[in-house]
């Protein structure tokens, strides 16, 4: 009996350590050693991804022979959940992987601003801006995310329009439309289940409708909800709806990989893809042929603006800041997106890597014109916004696509979802 | 409650073995002095006894449930992001209550429960076929469980398939005339298909239960009903119901936790909470708030609201368990 009541307290000791913290202690440092790097993502176990490991593993330890780096890949719907506890807890990896834009800012809390650590490569690489927040620079970008306007050569010749000559103006292109709509193919693939279309829509058509002055407010922050032009995107999103320009049902299409495969068995003459990952250049070669699909500027809405492809750092390895040594961290950064590494993820995974200097000549006309528009580029106008505006827009599209709410409520509720945030 | 019941039996169990084995206490007692002194010590430590035995399960309980549900109802007092730690209040709380999102979620939780007699009655009239034997009672009695060994995921993953736009339902649909429905893209309609794929991928379980039921009911009464002409509406109403209030009651709590605790696989394949947000749960909003808008504490007050509903439903259910049991 004694024996038991002394097993007892013994337990009750030790689950009572064992259950003494507190949910929202973040000041608490752990994370690795100095001669082990542990990295999170969700890419490192892919087979595509293999060469780009590998080359940026060698890099790292011709630095530092002496340090090991192990990566975890997570599987990616879970992998901003883990993180978040991760980060709860005060600890987790000393590198990890985030999508640029609102997933990495929302979480600047947790990291080490890069600027001293990444300066000297600030020139050769793109798409800083979207690991920046408040002029300071969270992540090193291994590859660039945008939206082109894909659209399929063959129908274009068959629907009797100039398959090298795409539209330039909104009216030209409402008048393409009707002509492929005629030999029987949608105009637009649209996958709008996750509420990611209007995304593509708001960044792929934004240049063409907003004024420069506007473009540049609108990512810098300074966003006026009621401008005609801010409102014009939603009337063309619900226009194109009404008009059938969409495949039918394109609130409960999925956009990976359903509005995709549209397009790619000729159903639809356009989509608003992707340049990195899924979706994109690559994919849409092996299924079209590299020369039946080309990549058109967004159409002209409003007199006097100039169409830019919207792009972005796509995703980007960031240094936590519970990390012993964040100079060591960040000489892994550095090697994630060393040349030689992204040559190999350009030429494995089919991404637009960062880096600028790479040569993809060899991957067809859509990738070259991609390639050649980087230059005029700008910053894709839903990256700015927060990912609770972002979730709301997806659901006020579908609602504006179904015909239950007005564009002027639509903008109405993002404007204040936007403000408050 | 077993604690109450616990302290007499153990009691004179334990002290009627001690005292029946003078060796056993004899031994203890050499090693800890003199014999008054170990008797008190041993009449002590059999009134701790008790209490030393149920401290496994109470501190399992208290230690790993109810101080984690603790530290999250006090976490859900806290604020997120930039005032992350410091204490907001009742603000979460207000702001769930204004989140038209967090409603509708609310909302569709009266639905589940409005669907429950629906739920409990499909599996019930199926068992009630099988029990009277219509033809070809085994081959339905094994396909009618398949669906329950599928998980989730493959489940929406089927119903994905079969109900999009272009998808075979529609082309039924059209083969006879009606026009195609956009299953899982109108939200009128939407909450109604996860809830249906929902029971279709449940119902074998509570249908084995009432099977289990239908053994227990006595065949004399049913053919006595017979003999007097009952229809087969009359045998159900008169006879089987009352013969399986214990097996329903039991059903349709299974089934109203079923929904509550495990619909978020289905949601979360088929339509993503969409669309427009018509078929979000309050697990799959925690989910969103928690994982996709880095927003734990409010997460932690939606978890706090789910646990208070849960607890309140699983209250009345106890009741009607109970009711349901006293019948007899």
């Amino acid at each position: 009996m004694k024996q038991r009541a002394l097993w007892s307290a013994v337990l009750v000791v030790g689950l009572a350590t064992a259950g003494c913290g507190s949910a929202s202690d973040t000041g608490s440092s752990s994370g690795g050693s100095t001669d082990k790097l542990v990295v999170w993502d969700w890419k490192s176990g892919e087979p595509s991804a293999k060469a780009y490991i590998e080359k940026a593993k060698a890099d790292f330890s011709a630095k530092h022979p002496d340090v090991t780096v192990e990566f975890v890949a997570q599987p990616f719907d879970q992998y901003y959940t883990l993180l978040g506890a991760a980060i709860q807890s005060g600890k987790g990896p000393d590198v990890m992987l985030f999508n640029g834009g609102g997933q990495i800012r929302d979480r600047v809390d947790a990291l080490v601003p890069l600027d001293d650590y990444v300066a000297e490569d600030k020139q050769r690489l793109a798409g800083w801006d979207a690991f920046t927040k408040d002029g300071k620079t969270y992540a090193g970008p291994v590859t660039l995310q945008g939206h082109p306007i894909y659209y399929n050569k063959d129908l274009y010749a068959k629907a009797g329009l100039d398959p090298a000559s795409p539209a330039t103006t909104w009216d030209k292109f409402l008048a393409d439309c009707a002509a492929i709509g005629k030999v029987g193919a949608k105009c637009f693939a649209l996958g709008n289940k996750e509420g990611a279309g209007i995304q593509f829509w708001l960044s792929a058509l934004g240049s063409g409708v907003l004024t420069a002055q506007e473009y540049d407010d609108w990512i810098a922050g300074k966003r006026d909800w009621n401008s005609p032009n801010v409102k014009r995107v939603f009337q063309l999103w619900k226009d194109a709806g009404d008009a059938g320009l969409n495949n039918d049902g394109a609130n409960s299409t999925a956009m990976f990989n359903d509005a995709f495969a549209l397009f790619q068995s000729a159903k639809a003459a356009h989509v608003i893809g992707l340049m990195s990952d899924v979706g994109h250049w690559k994919d849409f070669n092996e299924f079209l042929t590299p020369d039946k699909l080309g990549v058109m500027s967004a159409p002209v809405v409003t007199a006097g603006t100039t169409p830019s492809l919207a792009y972005d750092g796509g995703i980007g390895y960031a240094v936590a800041k519970w990390t012993s040594d964040p100079k060591l961290a960040a000489d892994l950064v550095r090697s994630l997106t060393s040349t030689e590494a992204l040559q190999a993820f350009y030429a494995e995974a089919g991404a637009i890597a960062s880096d600028t200097t790479i040569d993809v000549s060899q991957a067809g006309p859509a990738a070259a014109t991609i390639v050649g528009q980087l230059k005029g580029g700008k910053p894709a106008l839903h990256v700015a916004l927060s990912s609770k505006t972002l979730d709301l827009m997806g659901r006020v599209s579908q609602q504006l696509l179904s015909g239950s709410i007005s564009v002027d409520e639509a903008v109405k509720q993002l404007a204040a979802s936007d403000q408050a945030g | 409650m077993p604690i109450g019941n616990v302290q007499p039996s153990v009691r004179p169990v334990s002290s009627g073995r001690t005292d029946a084995d003078p060796v056993a206490a004899e031994a203890t007692g050499r090693h800890r002095g003199t014999r008054p002194r170990r008797s008190r010590g041993g009449a002590r430590a059999e009134r701790f006894a008790p209490y030393v035995l149920v401290a496994p399960a109470i501190l399992i309980i208290v230690v790993l449930r109810l101080y984690p549900l603790l530290l999250g109802v006090n976490f859900s007092f806290t604020g997120d992001g930039e005032r992350n730690g410091t204490v907001v209040g009742i603000d979460n709380y207000l702001e769930l209550l204004d989140d038209s999102l967090f409603r509708t979620a609310l909302g569709n939780v009266g639905l589940l429960v409005l669907l429950l007699p629906v739920a409990v009655a499909i599996p019930g009239l199926l068992a009630t076929f099988i029990y009277l034997r219509v033809p070809g009672h085994r081959f339905y009695r094994s396909v009618y469980f398949f669906p329950a060994v599928l998980s989730p995921v493959i489940v929406g993953a089927i119903f994905n398939l079969l109900l999009a736009f272009d998808g075979p339902v529609n082309a039924v649909l059209g083969a006879v005339g009606i026009g195609p429905v956009d299953w899982l893209g109108d939200p009128d309609v939407a909450m109604f298909v996860v809830v249906g794929v929902h029971i279709w991928a449940t119902f074998g379980m509570a249908l084995v239960v009432f099977l289990a039921g239908f053994a227990t009911l006595d065949s004399a009464l049913l053919d006595a009903a017979r003999v007097d002409g009952a229809s087969l509406l009359q045998v159900i109403r008169h006879v089987i119901i009352p013969g399986l209030s214990r097996t329903i009651a039991f059903v349709a709590v299974t089934t109203m936790v079923g929904m509550l605790t495990s619909m978020f696989g289905l949601l979360y394949v088929m339509t993503s909470g969409g669309p427009e947000g018509s078929t979000y749960l309050p697990e799959y909003y925690i989910w969103i708030q928690q994982g996709q808008m880095n927003r734990p504490a409010l997460a932690s007050a939606a978890s706090t609201v789910l646990f208070v509903i849960m607890l309140v439903v699983g209250l009345l259910q106890v009741k009607l368990l109970r009711r349901a049991g006293g019948e007899d």
